[in-house]
C-alpha cells in the first residue's frame, strides 16, 4: 500500500512538473526578455538568457508614462473593483441558489444573457449613458462598470447550490434570519470559490484596457494597460521595455493569487486523495 | 405564520439581488437595448449618435447575406469543437493532480496559473517564435521525430490549430483553478465509502469526483462556450483574423466593423446574430444539464 | 469575514465621497470651460468684438494625437510649454494615444458628441472625417489671418488636407518609403549602386549578384500587403480606380505587378521564400536589414534612427527603382479642428505654431520624432544634416514621384477595402489562388462595397 502510494506521488510530480514546465516556458522568455537590450529581444533564434543582463528596461518605462502614478490608480481601481464585486456578487449568488422566488429561473437567465453580447458594441452606449452623468474621467467612472458580473454571480452559485438545504434549514429552525444565514452559514461554504473570484476580479479590473482607454483623458487617472500600450508606437514597438511592463503589472496578480490561494487548503489536503 | 415566512423570504430575495439588479439595469441592460436599436440603423461611429438613420432590417439581411460571417461561424464551431474536450479533460486531470496533499504543491499551483495572468500582448512575441514554421521551437521538436511542421500561424489550415492550443495554454490554469476550488468541497467520507467497497482510482474518479464536480464542471462548460463565441484577443494579436480570414471570428469582425470600417450598426446586428446562436446553445446546455449535474448530495 | 465587510463598507464609502469630490472638481471646470466658451461663441457672429474680447479669458483646447505614442510625450509637452508661453490665453490638454486604439478612442468621442477641438488624422483618415463633415472649415479663418501665408508648407503636404476645395486641416509631417541598401554587401559583390535611372531589370540584376542564400542574405526585399501593393502598381503604371473612381484592380499592369512581388521570391529567389515566415515576426525585416542579411529592402523613413544606431555597417538610401515610371508612398499627418469646436480662434493659433512655428517644428526635428511638412529649406537643413544617410535629400525627391493612398470615392470605406483586398494578396501569396484570380477576386469584392 506504501509503495504503491509513493508511486503514486512520484508519477503525479513527474507529470507536475512536465505541464508546469511547459505552461511556465513562454513567461520565463517574456521574463528574461525583460532584461535583455532591443536587439536581442527580437532576435532570431531567440536566446534563452540575455547575453548580458539589462537592469536599465525597467528605469526607462518611466520615460513613456508614469508608471507609479499608473499602477497607484490600477491597484485602486482593481482593490475596489473587486470588493464590491465580490459583496455583490455573493449576495445575489445567495439569492439565486437559496432563497426560492417567482421567476427566479427567468431572472437568473436574463443574468447570464448579459454575457452574451460582446462588449464592443455595449461599449458606446454604456460611454455615453456615463457622459451624461459626469463620470467620465473619474475613479467612480472607472470602477462602475466592473462591479456587476453576471460571471461572479453565476460561479459563486454553482458552489452556493451545493450547500445541503438541511444545514440552512437547521439554522432557521434556530430563528436566525436570512442575513445571519448567509453570513455565518452559506459564505464561510463557500470561501475556496470567493477566493478564485478575487482572483478573478482582480485580474479582470487590472488588465482591463477598452474601458479606460475611452472613460479615462486625464494622466492622473490612466491605469497600467494605458501606459503598456504607450510603449507602442506607430512604426515600432520598444519590446524590451515592453517585456519589463509586462512583468511589472504581472507581480501584483501574482501576489493576489499566492495570497488567496491560502483559502484552498481544505477537505482533501488533511489526507490526501489515497 | 407561513405567511410570515413567505413574506420574509421574498424581502429577502429582493435584497440580496437588489444591488446586483439595479448595477446590471444600468450598465448592461441599458447598453445592451441600445446595440438593439443601434442594430437597426446605419450609425458610423462617426456621426453624432442623436443623428442615425433608421434602416428596418437591412442590416441583419446583410449578415446573412455575408460570405463572410458564415466563415467567422464556421471557424468559431472549429475552434470550439477543439477548445472546449481539451480544456474540461485536461482542466479536471490537472485539477486533481493538484488537489494532492503533496510537498510544494503550492508551488505547482502557481506555475499553472502564471499563463493566466500573462498578457497576450507580451506574449505573443514569443509564441510567434515557437510557432514559427523556419525557425520555431515546435517544428524543432517535430523535425526531431521526423514529422515536419507547417508554417502554423501562416498557413490557411494550421492557424486556427495553433490558436486554440494557444488558448488552453492560457486558460488551463485558470479551469483548473476552478476545478479545484471544487474539488476541495467534496468530503473525504465519500472516498472512504468507495475504498470500503474496494473501489480503484479509476472508479472513484467516475463515481464520487466527477458526479460532485458536475456543478463546477457545468460552470466550466459554460464558461468556456460563452469565451469561444467571444474568441477574440489573441485571433486579433496574433494573426489579425489570417491568413486569408481563416482565423476570423464573429468578434473579430464585430469590432472591425465597429471600430474600423465604420459599420456600427452592422456590427450591432452582428452581435445580436452572436447572441442568439449563444442563447440557443446555452439553453440546450442547460436543458442537458439536469442529466448530469448533480447538485443535492 | 464579517469584519472584512465591514471593511469593505468603509472602502465603498471612501469612493462614494471620492466620487462626489471628483465630481464636483469637475462640475467647477466644466462650468468655467462653458462660460470661458460662451463668450467667443456668442460673440463670433460679431466678429470685430471677437478679437478683443478672447484674450481677457484663458480657454482649454483639447488635442488628441497619436504620433508621440512610443516615447515622444515629451516633445510634445515642449511644444505646447511654448506655445503657452507664447500665447497666455490658451491652455492645451492634450492626450496622446496609440496608434492602434486611436480610431476607437476618437470615433467614440466624436459619435458621442463630445470631440476633442483639435485632433491628428493621417490623409486617409482625413478624407472620411472630412467627407462626414466632422471637420471645421478653415478656409475663411486662414483668408481672414493676414500673417499666414501657406506656403511655409510643401504644398503637396498642405494640398492633402484640401476636401473638395476646403482647406479643412493643416500638415504636420509627412513621411516616404525609399530604397534602402547595404554599401558593404555591395561592395563586397562589385556591384553597382542603385541611382535614380534604376528600374526593376536593374534591380534585379544587381540583387540576383547579391543573392547568398547559404548565409541567408537576400538581394532585395518588400513584403507582400496591400500598401505595398498599391505602389508597386503604380510603378507599372497600373493603379486601384481610373479617372472616373471606378475600380480597376484586376487590370494587365496591376497583374504584372504582382506577379514581380511573388516572383522576387518564388522565380527568381532574390527575397526570402513566401512560406518563410520568419519575416512575419514583428520588426524581422528591419532587425534582417540591421544585421545585414538584406541587400536592398524598401523600407519607411522613419527607420533612420534605428538603422543609424543598429546597423554596424555603411548603408545609403536611393529612389525606388519602377518598371514604366518611378512611384513612392507618401504619407501626410496633420491636426484637424471638430467642427463643433467653441475655440475655432485659439485652435487655429495652435495649429499654425505646432505644425510651422520654428520653435516647433526645431523640437521634432531634434527629437527625431518626423519629418515636418516646411517648405523652407533653412529649417529643414537640421533635418538633412542628421546622417545617415547622408544622401537625405531622396527623401524630398522621392515626393516629385509620389502615391497618395488611394482612398477612392468612398473614403469611408477605406478600412474595408484595404482589408478586403489584403485578403486577396494573402491568398496569392500562400499560393492559393494565382495573381490573376486574386486580383479579379478583389476587383469583385471592391466593386460590391462600392454599390452598398
Amino acid at each position: 500500500m506504501r509503495g504503491r502510494r509513493l508511486l503514486a506521488n512520484g508519477l503525479a510530480y513527474l507529470i507536475l512538473t512536465a505541464v508546469s514546465l511547459v505552461l511556465v516556458f513562454p513567461f520565463a522568455w517574456m521574463l528574461s526578455g525583460a532584461f535583455k537590450d532591443s536587439l536581442e529581444v527580437v532576435k532570431m533564434p531567440p536566446t534563452l538568457l540575455p547575453s548580458h543582463w539589462n537592469f536599465d528596461n525597467f528605469a526607462r518605462i518611466e520615460q513613456y508614462f508614469p508608471l507609479y502614478r499608473f499602477l497607484l490608480n490600477s491597484a485602486v481601481v482593481a482593490v475596489a473593483t473587486t470588493a464590491l464585486q465580490l459583496l455583490v456578487c455573493t449576495m445575489s449568488a445567495y439569492a439565486f441558489a437559496k432563497i426560492p422566488f417567482k421567476g427566479r429561473q427567468g431572472v437568473f437567465l436574463l443574468f447570464l444573457t448579459t454575457m452574451m453580447i460582446p462588449a464592443q458594441v455595449t461599449l458606446v452606449p454604456l460611454f455615453i449613458l456615463f457622459s451624461k452623468t459626469n463620470l467620465i474621467d473619474t475613479y467612480a467612472g472607472l470602477i462602475l462598470p466592473g462591479i456587476f458580473s453576471a460571471y461572479g454571480t453565476f460561479l459563486i452559485r454553482q458552489h452556493m447550490l451545493t450547500i445541503p438545504n438541511e444545514l440552512l434549514e437547521a439554522a432557521f429552525m434556530d430563528g436566525a434570519s436570512y442575513y445571519r444565514v448567509f453570513r455565518s452559514v452559506v459564505v464561510p461554504l463557500v470561501k475556496p470559490t470567493v477566493a478564485a473570484l478575487t482572483i478573478f476580479a482582480f485580474m479582470g479590473s487590472w488588465n482591463n484596457f477598452l474601458w479606460p482607454l475611452i472613460a479615462v483623458n486625464s494622466k492622473e487617472l490612466m491605469t497600467l494597460p494605458l501606459g503598456l500600450s504607450k510603449l507602442q508606437g506607430r512604426w515600432s514597438t520598444e519590446w524590451d521595455i515592453l517585456m519589463a511592463g509586462n512583468v511589472v503589472s504581472f507581480v501584483p496578480i501574482f501576489l493576489v493569487y499566492l495570497v488567496s490561494q491560502r483559502y484552498f487548503i481544505k477537505g482533501m489536503t488533511m489526507t490526501g486523495i489515497k | 405564520m407561513v405567511g410570515q415566512r413567505q413574506w420574509n423570504r421574498r424581502i429577502a430575495a429582493f435584497v440580496f439581488l437588489l444591488p446586483a439588479l439595479l448595477g446590471l439595469l444600468a450598465f448592461q441592460l441599458l447598453p445592451m437595448m441600445s446595440s438593439v436599436v443601434i442594430s437597426f440603423t446605419d450609425w458610423d461611429l462617426l456621426t453624432n449618435w442623436t443623428k442615425m438613420h433608421f434602416v428596418g432590417w437591412s442590416n441583419y439581411a446583410e449578415v446573412f447575406r455575408e460570405e463572410k460571417s458564415y466563415t467567422a461561424i464556421k471557424n468559431v464551431f472549429v475552434f470550439l469543437i477543439g477548445y472546449m474536450p481539451s480544456l474540461a479533460v485536461l482542466g479536471v486531470f490537472l485539477a486533481v493532480l493538484l488537489n494532492r496533499s503533496l510537498p510544494g504543491i503550492k508551488a505547482y499551483r502557481a506555475a499553472v496559473f502564471v499563463p493566466v495572468i500573462t498578457s497576450w500582448v507580451a506574449v505573443s512575441i514569443v509564441w510567434r517564435w515557437i510557432l514559427n514554421g523556419q525557425s520555431g521551437l515546435l517544428n524543432y521538436l517535430l523535425s526531431r521525430i521526423g514529422i515536419q511542421g507547417p508554417i502554423w500561424l501562416q498557413d490557411d489550415t494550421w492557424a486556427m490549430v495553433a490558436i486554440i492550443a494557444v488558448t488552453v495554454w492560457k486558460d488551463l490554469g485558470f479551469v483548473a483553478l476552478i476545478l479545484l476550488a471544487g474539488l476541495q468541497d467534496i468530503s473525504e467520507d465519500y472516498y472512504e465509502a468507495a475504498e470500503l467497497d474496494g473501489a480503484s482510482a479509476w472508479r472513484k474518479l467516475w463515481s464520487v469526483t466527477l458526479p460532485m464536480l458536475s456543478p463546477t464542471l457545468y460552470f466550466v462548460v459554460t464558461i468556456s462556450l460563452i469565451n469561444s463565441f467571444q474568441l477574440f484577443d489573441q485571433v486579433l494579436i496574433m494573426t489579425n483574423g489570417g491568413p486569408a480570414g481563416a482565423t476570423s471570428t464573429i468578434v473579430e469582425q464585430v469590432y472591425k466593423n465597429a471600430f474600423q470600417f465604420n459599420k456600427m450598426g452592422f456590427a450591432a446586428a452582428q452581435s445580436w446574430v452572436l447572441f442568439a446562436i449563444i442563447l440557443a446553445v446555452t439553453m440546450l446546455l442547460q436543458r442537458l444539464q439536469r442529466r448530469w449535474v448533480i447538485y443535492e448530495r | 469575514m464579517f469584519r472584512k465587510c465591514g471593511a469593505i463598507l468603509l472602502v465603498i464609502g471612501m469612493f462614494a465621497l471620492g466620487a462626489c469630490g471628483s465630481g464636483k472638481g469637475n462640475d467647477a471646470s466644466g462650468s468655467a470651460s462653458d462660460t470661458a466658451s460662451a463668450s467667443p461663441s456668442a460673440a463670433s457672429s460679431a466678429s470685430p468684438s471677437a478679437s478683443s474680447e478672447a484674450p481677457k479669458e484663458s480657454v482649454t483646447i483639447k488635442l488628441l494625437m497619436y504620433t508621440p505614442s512610443g516615447g515622444q510625450e515629451e516633445t510634445v509637452k515642449a511644444m505646447v510649454e511654448a506655445f503657452e508661453a507664447a500665447n497666455a490665453d490658451v491652455k492645451v490638454d492634450y492626450e496622446v494615444v496609440p496608434y492602434a486604439d486611436y480610431g476607437t478612442k476618437l470615433n467614440t468621442l466624436l459619435s458621442s458628441g463630445s470631440a476633442p477641438d483639435l485632433f491628428e488624422v493621417g490623409y486617409e483618415n482625413f478624407r472620411t472625417y472630412a467627407a462626414k463633415d466632422l471637420l471645421l472649415d478653415l478656409t475663411p479663418t486662414i483668408a481672414a489671418d493676414t500673417s499666414f501665408k501657406p506656403d511655409v508648407y510643401k504644398k503637396l503636404a498642405y494640398d492633402a488636407f484640401n476636401y473638395n476645395g476646403k482647406q479643412m486641416g493643416v500638415t504636420e509631417s509627412f513621411s516616404d518609403v525609399v530604397l534602402f541598401y547595404n554599401k558593404d554587401l555591395f561592395d563586397a559583390k562589385g556591384v553597382k549602386y542603385p541611382d535614380a535611372s534604376w528600374t526593376w531589370k536593374e534591380e534585379l540584376d544587381a540583387a540576383q549578384k547579391l543573392t547568398d542564400a547559404k548565409n541567408g542574405i537576400w538581394g532585395t526585399y518588400a513584403p507582400i500587403q496591400f500598401y505595398e501593393f498599391y505602389k508597386t502598381i503604380a510603378q507599372n503604371g497600373g493603379g486601384v480606380w481610373d479617372a472616373g473612381g471606378k475600380p480597376t484592380i484586376g487590370s494587365k499592369a496591376n497583374v504584372d505587378a504582382l506577379q514581380w512581388m511573388i516572383d522576387k521570391a518564388s522565380k527568381y529567389k532574390v527575397s526570402p521564400a513566401l512560406n518563410d515566415d520568419t519575416f512575419n515576426q514583428p520588426d524581422a525585416d528591419l532587425n534582417a536589414f540591421a544585421a545585414g542579411k538584406l541587400a536592398m529592402a524598401r523600407f519607411g523613413i522613419w527607420n533612420f534612427g534605428k538603422f543609424a544606431t543598429e546597423a554596424k555597417f555603411n548603408w545609403e538610401i536611393a529612389l525606388e527603382p519602377g518598371n514604366t515610371q518611378k512611384a513612392h508612398h507618401f504619407f501626410a499627418d496633420g491636426l484637424v479642428a471638430s467642427r463643433d469646436t467653441k475655440h475655432a480662434e485659439a485652435a487655429w493659433r495652435f495649429m499654425k505654431f505646432f505644425t510651422s512655428d520654428p520653435a516647433a517644428v526645431g523640437k521634432r526635428i531634434e527629437a527625431g520624432w518626423s519629418v515636418p511638412a516646411v517648405a523652407d529649406d533653412a529649417v529643414m537643413d537640421a533635418y538633412y544634416k542628421q546622417t545617415p544617410p547622408a544622401s537625405k535629400k531622396i527623401v524630398t525627391e522621392a515626393l516629385d514621384s509620389l502615391v497618395l493612398p488611394p482612398v477612392g470615392p468612398k473614403p469611408e470605406k477605406w478600412g474595408e477595402f484595404t482589408a478586403a483586398v489584403g485578403e486577396e494578396l494573402d491568398k496569392a501569396k500562400l499560393g492559393r489562388s494565382t495573381a490573376q484570380e486574386a486580383l479579379d477576386a478583389a476587383q469583385k469584392k471592391v466593386k460590391e462595397l462600392l454599390s452598398k
